[in-house]
């Protein structure tokens, strides 16, 4: 029997958007889930985490195996799919690495987006309903809370595509305030870049209806396009498609201009002047300028929207391998306090401690006293004993004694109050 | 008794007005539902004292400018809190309310009493000519609105100013689109009580067309109209579709005024 924390459900990487829909609880199911959860065989507690692009259970569990099947059963239950089905699409993390996707979420180096700022706030909610209807309890409150103060160290101390993230963000307000939904507009990347690529997802996340990608390597268009399950075109005959795009970004390397007023002229009378917008992302401009002189054509460039030249690959990985030594650090001690949670380390620890200071006091005392009788000495040591076990009992009992739901609780409490372990202090 | 509803209606558009500003400007929405409240309110009023005055004065309810100004307020009110249910529209309120609020105001200001209409005239033609000119009326009055709102949004986009107002200004998809569906059914309706207005004529005057001054300026803004349905089925939107909403509004309110405080004719110094 091992205290661990299991995570079971779908996310973006493990299941088409099909299942995931399928997943999706309705804010009833939602309530009446999480109260069910921690009744359930195994689940000692229990939170939801639901967002557009993952439903999946997080639960604390002695029984990791037995609370496995728990969960698996309820969730294709709730998909109405066989388990087998199910099986192909589900994402399981046991142990350290269910607490370690758990920072990932919370970091947003899980996201489709990564270190889109969203993410937390949607975990923040889950938590919350969770802890409102008791499903969540001392393990997972200590968790979660962990999960944010982890988030909040990658945010500050690392540059985790914040910068290509505020940018995309800009370009998908824009697109918001030129078109009045996405749903049936079509996204063209001349060139696949970086930050055309984030652009991209982040269009995809508001539900842009396809992708069209073009790029000088053939091979590279068909790997992203696949990506976007959008439509890759040969660089030579993307004009052709121009017609069809509504938003189009540019980042070709390119040291001339790939699209001229003429050009896009022609476009919009063919597209019958419904608006366009372009986005301009490289550096030299891709985009002449004067377009935006032409009705119903806005076009940004990579100034215009907040952002400074692409950020190199090299540099992003290198953050983002900060972020993951972060994360590596918390899980560590996360992990080191949840096995602490166990009944017989922390009983002994607690006799110990006690046992430690009785020691001391008694010697200092002696120490003064140094014309007492042997019998007088062995008096004082039995004393300070009795009292010392005194008032162990009690809570030695309740240690022993409780339910599984509540021991993790207790020993939490008692190795706070008594100042058990050299644990760092809790950050919330 | 419709007076003091009018005035107590004049009061809460005033609040309205002063309540959309103060959503405009600092985006909250307590604001935003407070406006919306307030000027059902107002709406709840106002169409009550046209109610009763409707009830006490039958045919004569609507004969003098005043009325015209306070029945097109009515409506245009009305039908803004129709598309206000709508989606991100609130914002239009902030000029719709205004706007209603000042042609409210200038009808209770005028106060002038109600002209008796000529018997002749008291049948069912005059609802089915006055009706859909109104409604048209006020139809135009909010794609007005509406393009003044576009203009300002594109302008933001285009210098790229992205500030406050920019956020809760709606699409300008929306915006557009919104507009082209109000400029269609304001032309229907135009049209309508056009031809109502003609038949009209024939009965009272002996004739369709007798060149009169509501007739020449009815004629050039439902050509001003046609002129912009027509610019759109072939591509233009967008700016120059807004711009030329707005000239034909103008153009829609200086018959209006020109034709009742200027140059009455026979039509009995009313637009309509």
């Amino acid at each position: 029997m091992q205290r661990e924390i299991l995570i079971v459900g779908v996310n973006h990487r493990s299941a088409p958007v099909e299942i995931r829909e399928q997943l999706t609880f309705s804010d009833s199911l939602y309530d009446q889930t999480l109260r069910q959860l921690p009744t359930l065989p195994a689940i000692d507690e229990g939170v939801i985490v639901s967002t557009c692009n993952r439903v999946e259970l997080v639960a604390a569990t002695m029984e990791g195996d037995c609370a496995l099947e728990t969960l698996t059963g309820l969730l294709a239950g709730h998909a109405s799919l066989s388990q087998h089905q199910l099986s192909d699409h589900l994402s399981v993390y046991r142990g350290r690495e269910a607490v370690r996707h758990l920072f990932r979420i919370a970091a947003s180096l899980d996201s489709m987006v990564v270190g889109e700022p969203q993410i937390l706030g949607q975990l923040k909610d889950c938590y919350a309903r969770a802890a409102a209807l008791g499903s969540a309890g001392t393990v997972l409150h200590r968790c979660f809370h962990k999960s944010f103060s982890v988030a909040k160290r990658v945010r500050t101390e690392t540059g985790v595509a914040t910068r290509a993230v505020s940018v995309s963000a800009a370009a998908v307000e824009l697109a918001c305030k030129i078109f009045d939904h996405l749903e049936d507009k079509t996204a063209m990347l001349i060139g696949a870049g970086t930050m055309s690529e984030l652009a991209a997802r982040h269009l995809l996340a508001q539900g842009i209806h396809g992708i069209i990608v073009t790029n000088r390597t053939f091979d590279r268009a068909v790997d992203l396009a696949r990506d976007f399950h959008g439509m890759p075109v040969p660089f030579e005959d993307f004009p052709r498609f121009l017609h069809i795009a509504d938003v189009i970004i540019g980042s070709t390397a390119a040291d001339t201009y790939v699209l001229t007023p003429a050009v896009v002229h022609q476009v919009l009378r063919e597209r019958k002047y419904r608006p366009l917008f372009l986005i301009d992302m490289s550096v030299p401009r891709n985009f002449d300028p004067s377009i935006n002189d032409i009705d119903n054509v806005y076009l940004y460039d990579i100034d215009d929207l907040g952002g400074v030249a692409e950020v190199n690959r090299e540099e992003r990985s290198r953050e983002a391998q900060k972020a993951e030594t972060i994360i590596e650090e918390e899980v560590d001690t996360f992990w080191k306090w949840l096995t602490s949670l166990d009944a017989v380390p922390t009983i002994v620890a607690l006799r110990d401690k006690v046992e430690g200071i009785r020691k001391a006091e008694l010697e200092k005392t002696l120490a003064s006293l140094r014309d007492l009788s042997p019998d007088a000495r062995a008096a004082l040591e039995a004393m300070t004993a009795a009292i010392a076990n005194k008032i162990l009992h009690a809570p030695l009992t309740h240690l022993k004694q409780h339910d599984r739901q509540r021991e993790a609780f207790y020993l939490a409490a008692a190795r706070q109050l008594f100042d058990i372990e050299d644990e760092e202090p809790d950050d919330q | 008794m419709g007076g003091i509803l009018l005035a107590l209606a004049l009061a809460f558009y005033l609040l309205a007005t002063a309540t959309f500003s103060g959503h405009v400007v600092t985006g909250r929405d307590a604001f935003r539902r407070t406006a919306l409240a307030l000027l059902a309110c107002a709406f709840g009023l106002h169409a009550s004292s046209l109610a009763v005055r409707a009830v006490m004065l039958g045919y004569d309810a609507i004969t003098t400018f005043q009325d015209e100004l306070s029945f097109v307020a009515c409506l245009m009110v009305g039908l803004y809190l129709l598309i206000a249910l709508r989606a991100n529209l609130t914002i239009v309120g902030a000029l719709v309310t205004p706007l209603a609020f000042l042609f409210t105001l200038s009808s209770y200001a005028l106060n002038a009493p109600s002209a008796a209409l000529a018997p002749s005239l008291q049948n069912i033609w005059l609802p089915a000519h006055v009706a859909p000119a109104f409604l048209g009326y006020a139809v135009f009055a909010i794609a007005f609105c509406l393009s003044l709102l576009y203009l300002v949004q594109e302008k933001q986009l285009k210098a790229k100013r992205k500030g406050d107002l920019f956020r809760r200004l709606p699409s300008l998809e929306a915006l557009d689109n919104l507009n082209h569906q109000f400029v269609t059914w304001g032309f229907v309706l135009f049209t309508m009580g056009v031809l109502t207005g003609s038949l009209l004529a024939k009965q009272e005057w002996g004739e369709l067309w007798s060149w009169e001054p509501v007739q020449v300026c009815s004629a050039v803004t439902w050509l001003l109209y046609a002129v912009l349905l027509h610019a759109r089925s072939v591509g233009w939107r967008g700016r120059k579709a807004a711009a030329l909403t707005i000239v034909g509004f103008a153009v829609l309110v200086a018959s209006f005024l020109s034709v009742n405080l200027v140059f009455p004719g026979k039509h009995g110094g009313t637009f309509g």
